[in-house]
């Protein structure tokens, strides 16, 4: 990794800190996605005289992202359900001047020996699958059961009107489709007609959706323990059962849609789920929201396409996604569709 | 051609996997260059199968509108299903059979749209969408 780029980071944690004598050291780009540049690195300084060496996490805008992700959401996100106890990383600071490092980032604690599922795995969590499943669905109704306006999130993008958050949603991601469409996806476009024609029933109550709560964006340890709920840049205001149908989803089932997330069976996952986030599931709404989460993964995966296609972004994950995950997601649609 | 191409991309991820990617430096490097290796295996699968995938859609689609064009109130949509049905690929090139699927995909997200209007049964389109989706499906690499 550049000096320079240690250097500059080492000046602004310095100084936003307050600790003159901080040195950044071991600064290395790890693995995070395709929507932020993600670091690593150690921060050291000596305080009372012994040294502090903490770890922490630079997450840096890069020059063309997967989806037009607002930092400042995720910033927030961090810092409110980090406060209200989940395991979510602590939040550092947050800089949107392009004076820093060339782009908008921002900066959290590092949590360490962990690791995260691979959604190529066909078992990832192993021995630890029940205990993880567990988790896994009660820290996501720990979100839903949240207040939005007490943990100072009321604000954020979304719609407040129960009867009409499913429609701010799916007008979001269709013209996400029909801006990023570089070729025709009739699938995706009898999705979108289906989901008008079959709207939800009311939101049982409007609270933070984190947008793409999923394997692959939590963190374990070898205990089998849930540590970090992380990339809450899509998080916005909303009806729960949309986190609750992309959790749900075949993508991220490992082979086994029976046993969402690879982890534990969905009845059991369901129940967990009503008990922490106090909501009775109505199944009927539940079913829309999880075509919608098809149909959204389709629009996340058409950009990333067209990302890659246009030379804009050639991170491979884009790649990935625009071919394996499209192809993917139409073939789950057609089949639940298919057959309606 | 010997080495077949499928042959020569799945022998080249499976020595980035196992030999050039624990050999680099950093985990992001690793990472990447497992995902390009996967890739690889991806674009192996898709060799053999690419051409005759858009083949068979092609031909399914202009089948459908031979079908169902007779049905459509809507004179001009029914005359270009009617054209649409009656082309023919001329060339095996991804190139040409990609433009030629194409310009078929958008008259078929029309025509669906119009049955749905109208109210229609759509089971016909959806028989050949669900053998799109199918053929289309990739193995994950293993």
């Amino acid at each position: 990794m550049s000096d320079d780029l240690t250097a500059r980071l080492e000046t602004y944690l310095a100084n936003i800190l307050s600790v003159p004598d901080l040195e950044v050291a071991g600064l290395a780009r790890i693995p995070g996605g395709a929507s932020r540049e993600t670091y690593r690195f150690r921060a050291r300084h000596m305080r009372d005289g012994r040294q502090i060496d903490r770890g922490l996490i630079l997450r840096r805008d890069p020059p063309a992202s997967l989806i037009e992700t607002e930092r400042t959401t995720e910033f927030r996100a961090y810092r409110a359900f980090h406060a209200l106890g989940l395991p979510v990383p602590e939040p550092i600071a947050l800089e949107l001047s392009t004076d820093i490092l060339d782009r908008p980032f921002f900066i959290m604690e590092e949590i360490e020996n962990c690791q995260v599922g691979s959604i190529l795995s066909p078992d990832p969590y192993g021995a630890h699958r029940e205990k993880i499943g567990q988790q896994f669905f009660a820290s996501l109704g720990r979100i839903a059961r949240a207040d939005v306006d007490a943990i100072g999130l009321g604000d954020l993008e979304g719609e407040r009107d129960p009867a009409k958050c499913w429609r701010h949603e799916l007008d979001r991601w269709q013209k996400v489709i029909e801006e990023d469409e570089r070729e025709p996806q009739p699938i995706a476009h009898a999705a979108l007609r289906w989901l008008r024609r079959n709207p939800p029933p009311p939101a049982p109550k409007i609270s933070v959706v984190h947008g793409d709560y999923r394997t692959g964006n939590f963190l374990y340890d070898e205990k089998g323990d849930m540590r970090a709920i992380l990339d809450w840049e899509m998080a916005h205001l909303g009806n729960p059962l949309e986190d609750l149908g992309w959790a749900l989803d075949p993508l991220w089932s490992h082979g086994d849609p029976s046993r969402p997330a690879g982890t534990i069976a969905r009845a059991h996952a369901i129940a967990i789920w009503e008990k922490e986030s106090g909501l009775k599931l109505d199944t009927a709404a539940l079913a829309w929201w999880e075509i919608f989460a098809s149909l959204k993964g389709l629009a996340i995966w058409i950009s990333a396409a067209r990302e890659y296609a246009d030379a804009r972004n050639a991170d491979p994950v884009n790649a990935f996604s625009g071919w394996y995950c499209l192809a993917f997601h139409n073939k789950v649609l057609a089949d639940r569709l298919g057959a309606a | 051609m010997k080495p077949e191409i499928d042959q020569i991309l799945t022998f080249s991820a499976m020595k980035i996997m196992g030999e050039f990617a624990p050999a680099m430096a950093t985990q992001y490097g690793q990472g990447m260059a497992q995902v390009v290796a996967g890739l690889m295996m991806m674009a192996a699968q898709e060799y053999d199968r690419a051409a005759d995938i858009r083949v068979a859609e092609n031909r399914d689609m202009r089948a459908l509108f031979r079908e169902l064009a007779p049905g459509l109130s809507d004179a001009g949509l029914r005359g270009e299903l009617e054209a649409a049905a009656a082309t023919h690929d001329t060339s095996l090139r991804i190139s040409a059979l990609n433009d030629s699927n194409q310009a078929l995909r958008r008259l078929l997200i029309r025509l669906h749209a119009q049955m749905d209007d109208g109210g229609a049964d759509t089971s016909r389109i959806w028989v050949v969408l669900k053998a799109m989706a199918t053929r289309r499906t990739l193995a994950l690499p293993g």
